[in-house]
């Protein structure tokens, strides 16, 4: 039973709350009803709305690869109200989920190939599903190559994880640079000193520079703010990316995450389209062809 | 198709047969310009004879403002409300609103069915009825001013009777439990449709060329006729909640003073209103009135599941405070007017 | 659980909107409950000094004292609400702001020097300190007053009204009173939250819960109206009894 039909959440709990940085929590749920969370199949990129009664729903990125404890994480920023009020949230509390909704990366389609994975603020939340999905499916994708761009340390978002690929990726297969902002920042200067071939200051799209010229068969997965796409897109351009090679997952505002509020329209006459539903993951041909998507 | 002929003496009796399937709702004059669907008594009330109202039918379908459900902090749980067993007639409606409902009707009732939607729809009779356009209507240009599905009977007015078409098995029971107020159709009666048809289409007097439309409105992105509208345009969302086809809503919860119920709240809502582009932090989509009637246009004129997103029964022009007239943007964007 | 500290203070005004909290009745007794009252002038003469966790202002600030009054409010506050038309948009004490100066308004009205009263220019709160939120209406809507209130003590910030009355106006199907009569409506650059109370009448909107700060287009409304054969004098006097001070680029055109 997937609740998919209407506007109907689930309950879940949380069972866990980590601070990731001053506004980010990572925040872990469980499904009450287990044949609910039996079927719950997604792949990353994919999205449930996360609501708490009394204040809204709010459209939240899984961020997780499908895995069968029927946990799932989110990292959610606190924006405004729904966010906020998830934050108010302890362990134990109820929260209401329906989901997952929209079309995830087809992670199936890039078998074979190498993945080179661009995130840039709230952006690596589907991107660290993502990694995730691939490192545990090691063997069906080729090399992994990670740009995140951040400001600074206090805003780096999934630090193990990140801290983790940064100093020993190179055994799994998985290389991962990083650009900051903040040219004063002590702890990515420090890492500078670490391994300078892996991180620079400045924005992220300064890290084509230094990274490894990617192989033709490569698929380059973007999670980031407009501007981000706007920019990494000529940098991917000018090394060969063809509009099919190129994906990222768009936010608009969303009230039903099923294609009917509206709410989430792009395009024009030609080419209208629900980011809930049509997406929220696109090609960058479908972004070509769709004014105003990027 | 099955086809019969009620004589317009029989209206009366025809009337009181409706009631019998549910409470009848139905056109009643409300001002100059506009009827009303609303609930109805007696035939004396209703006007057949009409051309359009303001608010369109789909507002017994998905409804202005509805509590999608009731909820309980402490006990964990929510409850939404009963299911709708009333059953109700929809008597009078246009073709260009059956269209509509029936793009609606894929949106709410197929792929991920709306409760709410599904329940009224089933519980309800569609009975259209036959007009004659005015001189905002084109719903001939959207292919829109015949309705194929979408209906139980759909009367046409062929001088002193109906031709009846049926369009569902729900229809066809109507017909037969009511078989002595119907007649099979002659030769005479199937003539007089046909001219019938012919009048009505000669009587339109705009129209909008729909051929590829989709590609003008995309190459006209960066022209200048969005600015001028969007000076004139009050940014007051009555285009959007007058439509027939619009189906945009938005999602409120509230809660009681004991903190622990409240519902949440589904309401109508227009992409002409600026937060309907806006998202956390500030960030707006569209945050000019430019980009928002642009993209108002673009829906309308775009094609959902092979039919033209708008179905010309003319209202968001009428009803503009400003005048904003639609076709005439749409023949703007072709080139058909400068 | 502590209760929330709340306070309630007039500037200048008719203290209608108070007027409208006493009007509560049974919400009243349930929402005093859930507070500490720290100030209610309208209400009792109890007052205490100390930290206000939500605090509503009604009135604009027409004298130092007010000015005064209110910066002391806004130190002691964690929520500012600007709560009626006078402290949201000045109202129609602020009507003229702008036309004349201060100085000749008090010669002509009261035939005394500028420095005789202590008076300042009218303005909407906003105009001094920080507003947190504004709950507009001559006099405020019960409704929207409970709903503010109980969402604050639910956590939430209040929901306010981003679009104009026309959108209540279509959501109840009254008849457009521009489109059927010609009339000079304001409801398309006035805040909803009435439910259209005066279009439901077959009246025109005369704008009592003040301008749509931001999407609405009155120079399109203005023009409009004008078309119509309504002077601007008439059209920005109706605007300004109860929008008084408007927003600095309300009277621009389309954004
Ligand atoms: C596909 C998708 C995935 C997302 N993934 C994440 C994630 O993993 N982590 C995270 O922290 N944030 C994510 N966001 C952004 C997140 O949904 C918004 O921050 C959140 O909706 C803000 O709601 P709010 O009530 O807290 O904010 P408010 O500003 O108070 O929202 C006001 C109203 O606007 C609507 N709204 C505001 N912003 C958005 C928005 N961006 N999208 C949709 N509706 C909005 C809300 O429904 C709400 O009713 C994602 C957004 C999308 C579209
Ligand atoms: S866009 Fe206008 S003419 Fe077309 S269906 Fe909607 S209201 Fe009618
Ligand atoms: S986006 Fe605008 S035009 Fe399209 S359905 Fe929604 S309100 Fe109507
Ligand atoms: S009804 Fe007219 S004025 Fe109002 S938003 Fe639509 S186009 Fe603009
Ligand atoms: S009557 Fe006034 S408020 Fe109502 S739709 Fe017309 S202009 Fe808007
Ligand atoms: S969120 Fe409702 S249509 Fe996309």
């Amino acid at each position: 039973m997937s609740n998919k039909s209407t506007l109907k959440p689930v309950k879940a709990r949380i069972t866990d709350i980590r601070k990731m940085t001053e506004i980010e929590n990572l925040v872990t749920i469980k499904f009450q009803n287990p044949e609910y969370a039996e079927n719950f199949n997604y792949t990353p990129g994919q999205f449930v709305k996360l609501g708490v009664m009394g204040v809204g729903e709010a459209p939240i990125s899984l961020c997780t690869a499908q895995s069968d404890n029927s946990e799932l994480e989110f990292c959610i920023r606190n924006a405004g109200r729904v966010t906020n009020a998830i934050h108010s949230q302890k362990v134990g509390d109820v929260i209401w989920v329906r989901g997952p909704y929209g079309n995830g990366f087809p992670m199936d389609e890039f078998y074979g190939k190498d993945l080179l994975l661009v995130a840039g603020g709230l952006g690596i939340a589907p991107i660290r599903g993502v990694l995730q999905y691939a490192t545990q499916n090691r063997e069906k994708y080729g090399e992994i190559i990670v740009l995140y761009g951040i400001r600074s340390y206090d805003l780096m978002l999934f630090k193990d994880d990140v801290l983790h690929y940064f100093r020993e990726g190179d055994a799994e297969g998985v290389k991962l640079y990083l650009s900051y902002e903040d040219q004063e920042d002590l702890v990515l200067n420090g890492l500078v000193s670490e391994r300078d071939d892996r991180i620079t200051n400045g924005l992220v799209t300064k890290l084509f520079a230094i990274m490894d010229e990617p192989a033709d068969n490569t698929v380059a997965i973007l999670g980031g703010p407009p501007i981000m796409y706007k920019f990494t897109v000529m940098e991917l351009e000018k090394m060969g990316f063809t509009p099919e090679q190129v994906y990222m997952t768009l936010e608009r505002r969303m009230k039903c995450g099923v294609g009917q509020c509206g709410q989430c329209i792009v395009g024009t006459g030609k080419s209208i389209k629900y980011v809930c539903k049509d997406g929220p993951v696109f090609t960058l041909w479908d972004a070509m062809n769709t004014k105003g998507m990027i | 198709m099955l086809i019969n002929i009620l004589e317009k003496e029989n209206l009366v009796e025809f009337f009181e047969a409706m009631q019998s399937y549910g409470e009848v709702v139905a056109p009643v004059r409300a001002t100059d310009n506009a009827h009303r669907f609303q609930p109805v008594k007696g035939i004396d009330e209703l006007d057949l004879d009409y051309t359009r109202t303001m608010i369109p039918p789909k507002k017994y379908f998905i409804q202005p403002k509805e509590t999608l459900f009731t909820f309980n902090k402490e006990k964990e749980k929510y409850l939404e409300p009963p299911s709708i067993d009333k059953s109700m007639v929809l008597l009078g409606v246009h073709a260009c609103d059956i269209n509509a409902m029936n793009l609606l009707a894929r949106v709410f009732m197929e792929e991920l069915p709306d409760k709410y939607y599904l329940e009224r729809r089933k519980n309800s009779v569609i009975v259209g009825v036959s007009c004659t356009p005015d001189e905002k209507c084109f719903c001939k240009s959207t292919g829109t001013d015949y309705a194929q599905e979408g209906f139980e009977l759909f009367l046409h007015d062929i001088g002193d009777k109906y031709l009846v078409r049926v369009g569902s098995l729900k229809g066809h029971n109507i017909v037969k439990d009511h078989s002595e107020l119907f007649a099979a159709p002659e030769k005479g009666d199937l003539d007089a449709f046909k001219e019938a048809e012919k009048t009505r289409l000669s009587s339109f007097t705009i129209e909008i060329e729909m051929s590829g439309l989709q590609d003008h409105l995309d190459m006209s992105y960066d022209d200048p006729l969005w600015a001028e509208y969007a000076e004139k345009c009050l940014g007051c969302g009555s285009c959007n909640l007058v439509c027939p086809r619009c189906r945009c809503y938005d999602v409120q919860d509230y809660i009681n003073l004991d903190m622990n119920t409240g519902e949440r709240v589904r309401m109508w809502y227009s992409c002409m209103l600026k937060d309907h582009g806006l998202v956390a932090g500030g960030h707006n989509f569209r945050p000019t009135s430019m980009e928002r009637l642009r993209n108002r246009i673009n829906c309308k004129g775009s094609l959902r599941e092979e039919m033209p997103n708008c179905v010309g029964c003319g209202r968001c022009t009428v009803f503009c405070p400003a005048d904003i007239d639609f076709v005439e943007i749409l023949q703007k964007v072709r080139g058909d007017i400068k | 659980m502590t209760k929330p500290r709340l306070g309630i203070f007039s500037l200048t005004g008719c203290a209608g909107d108070q007027l409208q909290i006493l009007n509560m009745e049974d919400e009243l007794l349930n929402l005093v409950a859930r507070f500490h009252i720290v100030d209610f002038q309208e209400g009792s003469s109890h007052k205490e000094s100390g930290p206000i966790d939500i605090a509503f202002v009604e009135g604009s600030v027409s004298t130092e004292t007010d000015l005064r009054h209110l910066k002391e409010i806004r130190e002691r506050s964690s929520v500012l609400i600007a709560f009626g038309n006078c402290a949201t948009d000045g109202c129609v004490q602020a009507m003229r702001n702008g036309e004349t100066t201060l100085a000749q308004r008090l010669k002509d009205v009261y035939g005394v020097e500028p420095d005789y009263y202590d008076a300042l220019e009218s303005k909407p709160i906003r105009e001094y300190v920080k507003v947190d939120f504004s709950i507009p209406g001559c006099p405020v809507e019960k409704d929207e007053v409970v709903k503010a209130i109980t969402s604050l003590l639910h956590g939430d910030s209040p929901l306010g009204y981003s679009y104009p009355v026309c959108v209540e106006c279509k959501l109840h199907e009254y008849p457009c009173v521009i489109v059927e009569d010609n009339k000079p409506c304001l409801g398309p650059v006035v805040r909803a939250g009435c439910e259209a109370r005066c279009p439901g009448l077959g009246l025109d909107c005369i704008g009592c819960r003040g301008p749509v700060e931001d999407g609405s287009n009155f120079a399109a409304e203005l023009q409009m109206l004008l078309d119509k054969g309504y002077t601007e004098e008439f059209i920005m006097n109706r605007l300004r009894i109860f929008s008084g001070e408007l927003p600095e680029d309300f009277l621009g055109g389309a954004k």
